[in-house]
């Protein structure tokens, strides 16, 4: 069909500005699917494999002290498989030159018996010998603080200074994201860093002799996690068990595990809303253009030409525009997809991320795109292909002269120009297609809000959580729980210090009923100001005396509310046997921006604690001027774990912010091309469908600008409606992402700003704007004369 | 002569919405293998309606038609279609051209659904408008458009040619030329002609005159001399 096939390939000449709308929205779907799901695969695949190849341990547990000859017992224990226990130490660096604090977590490592769980990877350099003051450290802390193989690092142990001279780097499945806890916001590599170190070597220098105060296992084959803990606990909180964590929550993991789940999320639901789009610009285009053919498909038809062949040729758009958006989508989106894996190599240490093209995703792309054009394609097609060769001749029935309901408005009806009155009735007249158009743009307003948005969010928590929740100057963490009053007395007496007030962290279970996380309880003390827990509107919340306040994610997560009971366990409390928690009111549920805590009164904390009066952390308020002074005194103190200043938090919590910059920028511009797409789209079928009356108008001797008028006022009518429409989908949107971009590190507040709604509001509008100026043009050359000439 | 087409009691009814119009009332008619037939009647007689039914472009609402003894208010869409494409050539009053293709490509679709086509170029030649071949329906006049219309019909080489005011829109010298064309195939290469037309001279040419009144076949004339287009007054 030769003949067809040039008919074909005129016809999308003709409608090349459409086709090319619908191709490029295809793409766009395309590529946000391609690039997401590669970037998942690939990084899921490394994680897979990485901890497969490693042995990553199922469980891990922090105690005071085991006792190395008794680590292979625990494997007695029903559902335990292996066990293997380390020395983990947090070590601070000796640093002249610099005043921040610089930590490295010590792990030893068994040269004569190697471990069988969290193995390492060698990544450059070779092992350390044991016994030598010798480590290995983790590739990114090597190059962030300019250092190469064979420097040495001075560092404080246990109030001891050693150096350790640096033989290599290496990765471990225990440390793809690299936190020093869960407070802690953003991977630094320059500041926190992992060396492994041989125990031989480590063991002359710390106080655990002969001791184990880290312990990972695996489960045996069917094995219950909460059974197996049950177990450990019975066994090990004697030896000063702090926590036992299932690799689910294990700090690392649950960070990339959450990763994933939001590109897997992304990958599924974004695209869906492009290519439904993409899809209603195809119908549209399709149908209109073979309600112009109709009269030709009667011809084709009354010359002999089957019904297929006929769909056949009517086909072809589809399939040009679903191969050509399948390919740019798909073949953009593989090439994006590198850059993006780069991006993810930085934050994670996955030695076996690498981006490759993917002829798997290209052949989904392609199939992906081909399905939903030809859907489309057919539904546009079928209608006229059923009618007979003279019906198909025929011109339609005209539509229903009766008034639409805006008509009945007279006094509205009548202030709108003539050419108003013909571009607004029509409107009404095809309610169904005003409604897709009005939806669509309703769709692309609300995408281009949010991506607007989503700025302020991050500055919103940015601001609250630095300027009105953490309003102290400096944190210091003790090595271990201390006597508050002690430990207060003395920051009191620093130089500048102007407020101090404890903070007791105990790490705890919360359970409700089957559903059960793992949190930070936080005790802050009546009154406390350093700290602030803040309501919706930013108003100060009181800490109850009693019961629990929690954040909205927790409480969501656990399936509560105010008044309802949670069941509190923690390795912590000093309990009798048979009394491993206690049941906790929640009274009240607060926003929390950055972390995942619960709270309490500290008193009643340390109640629930019953190891007295402690602190783990004191919060100071203090004059900047003598934060240094301060931080000096106290880096080197045998009971102070750290010491971190709040404008370094502020720079780990703008850094981390800043990771979601791109993602949110890619949308507001793909969404601003898919609303241009889609209004040109819906500007060019009026002026097709119209051609007859803008000729008409003309010949009587309007001017361009005038017979656009009928283009315009159509437009515009079907923008304020779809901003209308809009906003509470924009709304509804921007709690959905707000919610799937939250971790358990930080919630973003969905929060829409009325400058975000301006702002879509002006995009979309200056997509209509460009829509029109190529109308005008349009009808600025339109051949009135050889238009009203030619019979239809 | 044999009987090429043969119809009892044809009846057309349309519904749109609540109304019914009935176009054709009951249709007895004959029409014979080689025959020139010219449709007469006013506006609303039902002529196209007729032509429609005959070419298979729609079916009778009652009434029995046979093509060759086939019977034709049997068949199903797809053997219209074939029955379409390789028995009849259809002339529309209003050319339906594809606007996007030219004189030549215009003609050449029909050639690729056609068993046994004629030759392009020669039936350009044959309606005078081989210097025209790559030009556009938006480049040529009214009359020229119908002559590709022609050509596009006769180039399929059909047994049976509909042709539904075909020099309506032509002047003298254009429409001597299309009569012609279509007389050539009629006597020539022995095809049956069929033409509705306002214009009572050109019944001069027939072998018979079909006259339609109020859907109904009012009368049946033979007409013994049928004379050359070129003896019409227009």
């Amino acid at each position: 069909m030769v003949i067809l096939r040039k008919k074909a390939w005129r016809d999308i000449k003709e409608n090349a500005g459409v086709f090319l709308a619908c191709i490029v929205v295809i793409a766009i779907g395309l590529l946000i699917y391609t690039t997401m799901s590669i970037v998942f695969e690939n990084t899921y695949k490394a994680q897979q494999n990485f901890y497969s190849e490693t042995h990553f341990a199922d469980g891990f547990i922090k105690v005071t002290g085991y006792p190395e000859n008794k680590v292979n017992s625990l494997t007695l224990l029903s559902g335990v498989d292996q066990v293997e226990g380390r020395i983990v130490k947090d070590v601070r660096l000796i640093d002249q030159q610099k005043d921040s604090n610089r930590y490295l977590r010590m792990i030893t490592m068994n040269l004569t018996n190697p471990a069988k769980l969290n193995q390492l990877r060698l990544i450059t350099g070779h092992y350390p010998e044991n016994n030598q003051s010798e480590i290995l450290v983790d590739p990114q802390f090597l190059t962030a603080n300019h250092l190469s193989l064979g420097d040495t690092l001075k560092v404080v142990i246990d109030g001891q200074q050693a150096a350790f001279n640096i033989t290599g780097t290496a990765q471990s499945s225990e440390f793809v994201y690299i936190m020093r806890n869960s407070q802690d916001l953003y991977p630094s590599a320059t500041d926190f860093g992992i060396a492994y170190v041989p125990l031989g070597s480590l063991k002359d220098l710390v106080k655990e002799k002969g001791q184990f105060n880290d312990l990972v296992f695996t489960l045996k084959a069917g094995a219950s996690f909460d059974t197996v803990k049950d177990s450990l606990e019975t066994e090990l909180k004697s030896y000063g068990l702090q926590s036992i964590v299932p690799r689910k929550d294990q700090i690392s993991n649950a960070i990339l595990t959450s990763k994933l789940d939001g590109l897997k999320s992304m990958a599924t639901t974004l695209p869906i809303v492009f290519l439904g789009v993409a899809s209603f610009i195809l119908y549209t285009m399709l149908r209109r253009l073979i309600e112009q053919q109709r009269v030709s498909i009667g011809t084709l038809k009354a010359f002999g030409f089957t019904n297929r062949e006929i769909v056949g040729h009517y086909l072809t758009y589809p399939l040009v525009i679903g191969t050509a958006g399948g390919l740019l989508g798909s073949l953009s989106g593989i090439a994006l997809s590198f850059p993006l894996t780069n991006l993810y190599k930085q934050y994670f240490a996955l030695p076996g991320l690498k981006s490759e093209f993917s002829v798997k995703y290209l052949v989904i792309s392609l199939v992906l795109a081909l399905f939903f054009s030809v859907i489309s394609g057919l539904r546009g097609s079928l209608d006229i292909l059923r009618l007979e060769p003279a019906q198909a001749m025929r011109p339609p029935a005209p539509m229903t002269a009766r008034k639409t309901w805006i008509e009945r408005i007279t006094w509205f009806w009548k202030s709108l120009s003539s050419q108003a009155q013909m571009g607004i009735r029509d409107l009404f007249r095809t309610p169904m297609r005003s409604l897709f158009n009005v939806l669509g743009i309703a769709v692309v307003f609300s995408l281009m809000t949010v991506s607007w948005s989503m700025q302020n969010m991050i500055n919103l928590l940015t601001v609250v959580q630095l300027e009105q929740v953490q309003t102290y100057d400096v944190k210091l963490q003790l090595a271990q729980p201390s006597s508050t009053s002690e430990v207060k007395l003395d920051l009191a007496h620093e130089v500048g210090v102007s407020k101090v007030e404890p903070v007791l962290e105990a790490p705890a279970t919360l359970k409700n009923g089957w559903l059960s996380k793992e949190v930070a309880l936080m005790g802050l003390e009546k009154g406390a100001t350093l700290y602030n827990i803040l309501d919706k509107s930013g108003n100060h919340v009181e800490i109850p005396e009693h019961g629990i306040l929690l954040s909205e994610r927790l409480a969501t997560a656990l399936n509560v509310k105010v008044g309802d009971e949670i069941y509190v366990e923690s390795l912590m409390r000093q309990e009798p046997l048979g009394e491993k928690g206690e049941s906790l009111m929640v009274q009240g549920v607060v926003p929390q921006y950055v972390g995942l805590n619960a709270f309490m009164e500290e008193k009643e904390l340390q109640r629930f604690l019953r190891q007295g009066d402690i602190s783990t952390s004191m919060l100071v308020k203090m004059n900047p001027a003598e934060v240094g002074l301060m931080k000096s005194k106290y880096l080197n103190a045998s009971n102070v774990a750290s010491i971190t200043a709040l404008k370094d938090e502020d720079e780990k919590i703008r850094k981390m912010m800043d990771s979601y910059g791109f993602t949110t920028w890619l949308l507001a511009i793909l969404g601003g091309i898919t609303g241009f797409a889609l209004i040109y789209n819906t500007s060019i079928i009026s002026l097709s469908e119209r051609k007859r009356e803008l000729a008409s108008l003309r010949v009587l001797g309007m001017t361009p600008r005038e017979v656009l008028r009928v283009i315009t006022s159509e437009q515009w009518a079907l923008f304020a409606f779809g901003i209308l429409l809009g906003i509470p989908l924009a709304y509804g949107l921007g709690i959905s992402m707000a919610q799937a971009m939250s971790t358990d590190i930080f919630s973003l507040p969905a929060a829409l700003p009325p400058v975000a709604l301006l702002g879509a509001a002006a995009g979309t509008a200056f997509s209509v704007l460009v829509a029109q100026s190529r109308a005008y043009y349009k009808i600025k050359s339109l051949p009135y004369v050889e238009i009203l000439a030619t019979k239809d | 002569m044999d009987i090429l087409m043969e119809g009892k009691g044809l009846r057309k009814v349309y519904r749109t919405g609540e109304v019914e119009v009935e176009v054709l009332k009951g249709i007895d008619f004959q029409i014979y293998q080689g025959e020139f037939i010219v449709v007469l009647g006013q506006s609303g007689s039902g002529k196209t309606t007729f032509l429609n039914i005959i070419g298979g472009m729609t079916k009778a609402s009652a009434g029995e038609l046979y093509y060759r003894g086939q019977p034709l208010h049997e068949s199903d869409e797809r053997l219209l279609t074939q029955y379409r494409r390789n028995e009849v050539g259809f002339v529309f009053q209003n050319y339906n051209l594809m606007p996007n293709l030219t004189t030549y490509e215009n003609v050449k679709l029909a050639v690729e659904i056609a068993q046994n086509p004629l030759s392009v170029t020669d039936i350009l030649r044959e309606v005078g408008l081989e210097s025209w071949a790559d030009h556009f329906p938006s480049q040529l006049s009214g009359g020229q458009q119908q002559r590709v219309a022609i050509a596009r019909a006769i180039v399929k080489n059909p047994e049976l040619l509909l042709c539904d005011e075909p020099t309506g829109a032509l002047d003298i010298q254009t429409g001597i030329q299309v009569l012609k064309a279509l007389q050539k195939l009629n006597h020539v290469y022995h095809k049956t002609v069929m033409i509705i037309t306002h214009n009572i001279e050109i019944a001069k040419m027939a072998d018979r005159v079909f006259y339609l009144k109020d859907g109904l076949l009012d009368n049946v004339l033979v007409n013994e001399h049928p004379v050359s287009p070129e003896e019409i007054a227009w």
